[in-house]
């Protein structure tokens, strides 16, 4: 489960605005999102939370207890949002993420996130097989970083 | 690990947790299928060379994090946990260590059967890298209400 597509706000001549990276619509149909951050032993931090999306397209994220008073304004956070459906005689279908990366400002009980990059999957768009063919080139490069060095 | 017994069925019965590996700095996350040991309280999940960029990551900072927040086809009530940990690379055998959780992986997707007999067309997809984590810090929120302060699970 990688990336189907993935976008970046900056570095191009022309940075893409929050509503470019993220279709407000295909964000609606997921439930709840994860925001982690680096916490101060250097360990990833996650924590599940409800969001809401404004008239304008704002991600408001309710802000968790556990998220930081010292992270500051402009902290740089990752938010996936994931969906799966459970299948009664087990397993699951129906997969679909989004994971967006930006900064998060505070804004009562509120953390705002700002867009900056996005990667996202959705098997009914992009089947599982042709994900796995679209990855090759990184199987490929991981097989060859377990190669011996050739150098005499 | 003395987990109270709302957390166990979390580790025992969710599908999948929302893996966090750290790319020089910036939290990586994405849904994996993972799998608990409770005899050794260590949790497992494996990836596919085809998609090992996190493994890439790991390999430079062993840091990471599992998140298990969505009850979706597990049976059990929605609770969140969050294991904190350090991550172990097994490479060497692509093609078979991680079948040994093969009965486990059996239980959580019965339909697994069917993409093992299509592993010729899927190869590079069986090609699986394992990634054991041993757990330094557990915070869980009962029923999931993550405006209220965690519980530290002892380990």
């Amino acid at each position: 489960m990688e990336e189907r597509r993935y976008l970046q706000g900056s570095g191009g001549s022309q940075p893409l605005t929050a509503l470019e990276l993220v279709d407000p619509d295909r964000l609606s149909l997921f439930r709840y999102g994860v925001v982690t951050w680096i916490d101060k032993d250097g360990f990833p931090f996650s924590v599940a939370t409800d969001f809401l999306l404004s008239e304008n397209g704002e991600i408001l994220l309710r802000k968790p207890s556990a998220y930081p008073t010292m992270m500051g304004a402009g902290a740089s956070v990752g938010v996936l949002f994931n969906h799966i459906t459970g299948i009664p005689t087990g397993g699951y279908t129906d997969r679909r993420y989004m994971l967006v990366w930006g900064r998060v400002s505070e804004d009562k009980g509120f953390l705002k996130l700002h867009p900056e990059e996005v990667s996202e999957w959705d098997e009914k768009i992009l089947p599982f097989d042709k994900l796995c063919a679209a990855a090759v080139p990184q199987g490929k490069k991981y097989l060859e970083s377990l190669q011996p060095s050739i150098d005499a | 690990m003395k987990a109270p017994s709302w957390v166990q069925e979390v580790f025992e019965h969710y599908l999948i947790c929302e893996f966090t590996s750290i790319d020089n700095g910036k939290p990586v996350t994405f849904p994996l299928l993972f799998f608990y040991d409770n005899n050794s309280a260590k949790f497992v999940v494996t990836s596919s060379i085809l998609f090992s960029r996190k493994i890439e990551h790991m390999k430079r900072n062993p840091k990471v994090s599992l998140l298990f927040s969505n009850p979706e086809g597990s049976g059990v009530e929605k609770h969140v946990v969050l294991v904190q940990g350090i991550a172990k690379i097994e490479d060497s055998d692509l093609d078979h260590a991680w079948e040994r959780y093969l009965p486990m992986w059996r239980k959580k997707e019965p339909y697994i059967d069917g993409f093992l007999a299509a592993r010729e067309q899927f190869a590079w997809f069986w090609k699986r890298i394992v990634v054991e984590v041993e757990p330094r810090k557990i915070l869980a929120w009962k029923n999931g209400d993550t405006s209220k302060a965690p519980e530290a699970v002892s380990l």
